[in-house]
């Protein structure tokens, strides 16, 4: 008996250390990955200085709150943004979500470039507090919006104001980067449209039309500046629309118009010089990106309508048919019409420009590349996103210098499509998958990288600050997907966590 | 602990014949929602807000994919130690490898769809060792030899 108690115990204890094999390399994958209550972003992650020698920064550096526009300059454009947590309704259903002074979206914010704008965002009873990111505008670091990088998130009954100029015309969004993949889904967003010269009413001539097309999905419906369907549009026979289509969503979306040539005149917020008119084919918005479609109306007097991801968009034209309102059936010419196969590619597109700089001779090389395994994110146990082989917070922070070229390879063995979005620069696409651009110069704030595809892009650091460079697939950056670009000598007071709950994703 | 094997074995078991459920649950509620003139795409796809009702099909399939079966495969290898099930250990391990597997093909499948296929494939040998496992767990012991936990706590 003693003998078979031993062999028993034997095996109880061999069973221990088995179980402690498998338990223990886990627990302690787990412990490391939990992320303290409060961190500041700059703590997060390796500094990488891409190849220059590290230089250093002056002690104390320069505060974030301090890169500001000129405090002494007269706001041009001043509105004010208040956030309520209230009912929405979107066509015929309501459902609970977020508002900017009453509606979602917003109100379309309008400016002419060079005005200084000056957006004072009040919180009336979001709780966990909101902030406004300026999507695709390169502002000074202390409007950029990110709670816990560049400001605490305004919480109930305190206010923020942003002021930036808009030096370049194009089409933008604003939406909040507090907790921003729960809400920009819910409803705090809005354009920002910024003309190159003051817009001249035309009064009903519907001669040329400006059209903001944000599509944001609310449920189950998406939307088109907030309404299920279509949105239509008066305009003469023969006149010309610019649909500012903006992709506020988690994926990319084709945009297509139906039996009609149309051109793609401007990429986030950006023109192209010399736009083909191009039929049958789509154009890809990116998660976050923006696409200008030029379009003209039919000299028939028949609609014709950009479709925006599926059998709806907007309907331009067709005065007899639609103002009149008789009959809501859509006549032949707008029947929606599926996704052509073809799609604009951008990296041949137009014609080329010049660069103000030499991409060739950069200051700075970085490597983002996006991949996926499992392991544990803030103890979490997950299949989870990495950069550069590495799970959040272990990613790469990369630093650079005022004046700086910057030049990243951005690619993807993920699995998934990744929007990547970098604050407060415009990056130009320089090639994908090795073969060079040569088409309009295509200047990127938020670049679609599939699958498999590799980008090299560059930028200018001219822009002082800290900047967030993620996913814009918003609950992929709150899966890890998000890293940033931070400028030598450049620090945060704020944290993310901590009292303020500042939670930038 | 042999009880806890057996019912941990056909969780799992139960587990894969649910997943391929919610999958075709998914499939045939999007196949109607096109059919009645929806559209799905990328930006629909990454909504949680499903245009469908089937789509929590989808969410289920990855849920149970991705933690509770793992979960599931995982306790169960940790309890065959101490199980003391002849050749227990083994079948777990062969569970554990199997849903590894799966949820490698499950994820390879985004890119390459062929591995999408080889999930479907690998899910019926996981199910079938799942089951097989806890059928080991619930046969009596041939021999007393074979079985010391018995003889031990219950001694003649």
């Amino acid at each position: 008996m003693p003998s078979r108690v031993r062999g028993a115990r034997g095996r109880t204890v061999a069973a221990c250390v088995a179980a402690a094999l498998v338990i223990a390399p886990l627990a302690w994958w787990w412990q490391v990955s939990r992320l303290p209550g409060s961190y500041a972003m700059t703590s997060v992650g390796h500094p990488d200085t891409g190849g220059a020698a590290a230089r250093h920064a002056h002690p104390g550096g320069v505060d974030v709150t301090t890169l500001v526009a000129d405090p002494h300059r007269r706001a041009d454009v001043s509105v004010t943004l208040t956030a309520r947590h209230q009912r929405l309704r979107v066509g015929s259903r309501t459902m609970d979500g977020f508002t900017l002074n009453g509606t979602s979206p917003g109100p379309v914010i309008r400016a002419v470039r060079g005005q200084l704008v000056e957006v004072r965002l009040v919180n009336e009873s979001v709780r966990g507090g909101v902030t406004l990111h300026w999507h695709g505008v390169d502002v000074p670091n202390a409007a950029d919006g990110v709670a816990g990088v560049t400001q605490d998130a305004v919480r109930i009954g305190e206010a923020y104001t942003y002021r930036f100029v808009a030096d370049q015309a194009g089409t933008f969004w604003y939406h909040s980067h507090q907790a921003s993949s729960e809400q920009v889904k819910r409803g705090l967003l809005g354009a920002l449209v910024v003309s190159p010269r003051p817009v001249v009413r035309t009064g009903e001539q519907n001669t040329a039309a400006d059209v903001v097309a944000l599509v944001h999905q609310y449920g189950p419906a998406r939307t088109v500046n907030g309404q299920p369907g279509d949105l239509r549009v008066p305009l003469a026979p023969g006149a010309t629309a610019r649909v500012r289509v903006i992709n506020t969503e988690n994926g990319p979306m084709s945009a297509w118009v139906a039996g009609a040539a149309y051109r793609v005149v401007a990429v986030d917020g950006t023109d192209l010089t010399g736009p083909t008119a191009v039929r049958d084919t789509a154009v890809l918005v990116t998660a976050g990106g923006r696409a200008d479609l030029e379009v003209r109306a039919p000299a028939d007097g028949t609609a014709v309508r950009v479709h925006l991801g599926g059998p709806h968009g907007v309907v331009l034209g067709g005065a007899g048919e639609t103002l009149t309102g008789k009959d809501q059936a859509p006549v032949a010419s707008t029947a929606p019409a599926g996704k052509p196969r073809a799609t604009l590619d951008l990296l041949t597109y137009g014609t080329p420009t010049p660069l103000a700089f030499d991409p060739d001779r950069p200051d700075r090389r970085f490597r983002y590349d996006i991949g996926r395994r499992p392991g544990f994110l803030d103890g979490r146990p997950g299949m989870w996103w990495t950069i550069n082989g590495h799970l959040y917070p272990d990613v790469p922070m990369f630093v650079v210098a005022e004046g700086d070229v910057v030049r990243m390879t951005v690619s993807n063995h993920s699995g998934e499509v990744h929007p990547m979005h970098l604050h407060g620069h415009h990056a130009v696409v320089l090639s994908r998958n090795g073969v060079p651009a040569t088409g309009s110069r295509w200047w990127i704030d938020s670049l679609d990288v599939a699958n498999g595809e590799t980008y090299e892009i560059a930028f200018v650091a001219d822009n002082p600050g800290i900047w967030m460079d993620h996913c814009h697939n918003l609950p992929h950056a709150a899966q890890g997907l998000v890293t940033h670009l931070m400028y030598e000598g450049v620090t945060s007071p704020f944290a993310v966590g901590g009292h303020r709950d500042n939670e930038p994703e | 602990m042999r009880i806890v094997y057996k019912v941990l074995a056909y969780a799992v078991a139960v587990e894969v014949a649910l997943q391929a459920s919610f999958m075709v649950l998914g499939i045939a509620g999007l196949g109607k929602w096109i059919d009645a003139g929806g559209t799905f795409d990328k930006a629909s796809m990454e909504s949680d807000d499903s245009m469908f009702p089937e789509a929590v099909g989808f969410m289920l399939h990855g849920v149970n994919g991705s933690i509770v079966i793992p979960a599931l495969a995982l306790i169960l290898l940790i309890v065959s130690f101490f199980a003391r099930i002849p050749r227990g250990v083994r079948w777990a391990v062969a569970v554990f490898v199997l849903v590894a597997v799966q949820a490698n093909l499950g994820f390879a499948g985004h890119e390459l769809p062929i591995m999408g296929a080889l999930h479907g494939l690998n899910a019926l040998l996981l199910f079938t060792v799942a089951f097989l496992a806890a059928r080991r767990a619930g046969a009596p012991a041939k021999t007393g030899a074979a079985d010391d936990s018995a003889r031990v706590s219950t001694p003649a």
